[in-house]
């Protein structure tokens, strides 16, 4: 089987954040870069698929040069190849062209069974690219996946099981098709010392910004851009909600005990009946 | 391109309408109808789904584009993504909204691909710029900020809406219904659905609760989470729980909320033996009242709460559950 799976790297979400001096980003400086979470399960599911029934797994990533840290722990995980389109700019596009470009990038592997991604990057958490990866390849996808029930390579179809509003629903999808992963999927490994070394020995092909066709994707250059995305981040903000904080404790100790539990129930309701008005 | 505004109406399992799309007809009607001089349109997918027009009608849409087919049954993304982008392309209308359920988040995206549009996700602000474009706000960075987004222009403008983020108001219209010219062949569709199960619940859904008791891995077990489950009935909410108390398996996966599972923005969230990371904040942060039952007073989540009480939770929730009941069955 041949397994892509679509990486993105994001900025940790344990970070504090502030607002860049444009006004309209998070300010990155010293933030630290990991691979997007969801991804990682991405990976772990690509391998354990290939682990079962043979094959190869191709790591496809989008972004600048700090990336291939990121492409390096999904092969280091046990991924086989990477292809990196590597350049500046692609966080102010928007996902309909960042998926074009990945489609695109993806056309000229050939051949593939399984594409796995994230079902969302937890910087943006907008969760479109993937399933537009998928309509540009004009294959099936199936979103948040919770579990792939089993894979038959020679009736070439897959059988996934997700969780909807309100139950569950398994369906059967013939491959090639895309798979997006919620976190519920698997346990993703780390990356062994051994897998560390031999990741940087593994191929890795860089497609530059300017090596990538235009024409071929039906839009020019310049929708890769600020001006030429369809949906625009205008400007940014870190709210800041002002909470009440009225904690009821104990008289000792912090813990309410003994014969304050009833009178710190009571006060309690009487702060959501007559001070917040919710009950 | 015409001004039209369309909702596509989101279904339960049981084929009665989500809330949301009745929020989200509300909003539109107040925030773009007027402002773009166009209609306010419903557009009704599914399967035997004639008859829903009328309530549609009840909170504004002037009109109801309906394609009733057995391929679009059982949610069928395929099915949907079709007859959405042809009714789209047939239409052209300046906005589409819908909810942004986990059935949203599936089609919307691949709509929005398939026409060329660009597509905003999970809005808690709609509104237009002054050139007219669709502008919206939404949580990112883990909730911890919100972007405010505009559309280019040029080409239908779409946007997924969350629920409980605007307020749904009766606005009684009679509509004129309108049945969808679209083709939908068994070929197109490639994913079929060899299962679906429901969950009976007489619980509200997370999503569209305006009231939430979620418990933590404090539950300490499957068996405890009934004191979740019996708080949550007496005050009308739904429950859930954090991931630590999902992957513990006290509780199925579709009750968490956070990061990684739903977000919710209830009016009151009570909060039992949850500390508060940033992850679960991720999905509660914007509740309007944020009440907290938890026993270690150094849990993050006395920093970010309005109400609180530092104390075990088998000690504090059965006469505080008590005496909620006393209160409501007053009245």
């Amino acid at each position: 089987m041949k397994i892509l799976v679509i990486v993105s790297q994001t900025q940790d979400t344990e970070a504090k954040i502030q607002v860049s001096a444009s006004g309209d980003s998070i300010d990155t400086g010293d933030m630290k870069w990991i691979m997007n979470p969801y991804d990682e399960f991405a990976v772990e599911e690509a391998i354990q698929t290939k682990e079962k029934h043979g094959g190869e797994v191709v790591i496809v990533a989008i972004g600048p040069g700090r990336v291939i840290d990121t492409i390096r722990q999904a092969l280091a995980m046990g991924a086989d190849s990477a292809v990196h389109i590597n350049g500046e700019g692609f966080a102010e596009t928007d996902s309909y062209a960042i998926g074009k470009l990945i489609a695109g990038e993806i056309k000229k592997l050939g051949e593939f069974d399984l594409i796995f991604t994230g079902m969302k990057i937890i910087d943006e958490e907008s969760g479109q690219v993937g399933v537009q990866v998928a309509e540009e390849l004009g294959i099936p996808h199936v979103s948040l996946v919770s579990k792939v029930v089993e894979i038959n390579t020679d009736a070439k179809k897959a059988v996934c099981q997700k969780e909807i509003d309100g139950g569950h629903v398994v369906v059967e999808v013939p491959l090639p098709c895309l798979i997006t992963c919620p976190d519920a999927m698997n346990e993703p490994r780390y990356a062994s010392l051994p897998g560390i070394m031999k990741a940087k020995k593994k191929p890795l092909t860089e497609v530059g910004i300017d090596d990538i066709n235009y024409d071929e994707l039906g839009f020019g250059k310049d929708a890769v851009s600020k001006e030429g995305a369809r949906v625009k981040t205008i400007s940014i903000e870190v709210p800041q909600i002002e909470r009440k904080l009225k904690i009821i404790k104990g008289d000792d100790e912090p813990m309410v005990k003994g014969e304050e539990v009833a009178k710190a129930a009571e006060e309690l309701i009487k702060l959501l009946r007559e001070d917040a008005k919710v009950i | 391109m015409s001004n039209d505004v369309w909702v596509v109406v989101d279904l339960k399992l049981d084929g009665t309408i989500r809330k949301v799309t009745f929020e989200a007809l509300t909003e539109a009607k107040k925030k773009l109808v007027d402002k773009l001089g166009g209609q306010l349109c419903a557009v009704l997918l599914g399967s035997g789904v004639s008859g829903l027009e009328s309530e549609l009608g009840k909170y504004g849409a002037q009109k109801v584009y309906v394609v009733d087919s057995e391929l679009l049954k059982d949610f069928n993304t395929e099915g949907y993504v079709i007859a959405l982008s042809e009714l789209i392309k047939q239409n052209e209308p300046a906005v589409v909204l819908a909810g942004n359920t986990v059935f949203g988040q599936d089609y919307f995206p691949r709509v929005a691909a398939r026409i060329g549009s660009g597509v905003a996700m999970d809005a808690i602000k709609i509104d237009l710029s002054g050139d007219n474009n669709l502008q919206i706000e939404r949580y990112s960075h883990s909730s911890k900020a919100i972007q405010k987004q505009v559309f280019h222009g040029g080409t239908t403008m779409m946007a997924t809406v969350r629920p409980n983020s605007f307020k749904a108001e009766e606005a009684p219209a009679t509509p004129e219904v309108i049945s969808g010219s679209v083709e939908l062949n068994p070929g197109d569709i490639k994913v079929k659905v060899i299962e679906l199960e429901t969950k009976a619940s007489d619980r509200p859904e997370l999503t569209e609760a305006d009231r939430v008791v979620s418990g933590g891995r404090g539950l300490a077990s499957e068996e405890n989470f009934k004191y979740i489950y019996e708080l949550a009935d007496i005050l009308g909410a739904a429950a859930g729980a954090t991931r630590a108390a999902v992957d513990a398996g006290y509780c199925p996966y579709d009750m968490q909320v956070g990061q990684t599972g739903k977000a919710v923005s209830p009016n009151l969230y009570i909060a039992i033996a949850i500390s508060g990371s940033v992850q679960h904040f991720a999905g509660m942060g914007s509740s309007k009242v944020i009440v907290a039952i938890n026993k270690d007073p150094e849990a993050p989540i006395f920093q970010k709460c309005d109400y609180g009480i530092v104390g075990d939770l088998f000690d504090i929730l059965p006469p505080f559950t008590e005496k909620v009941k006393a209160l409501v069955s007053e009245g």
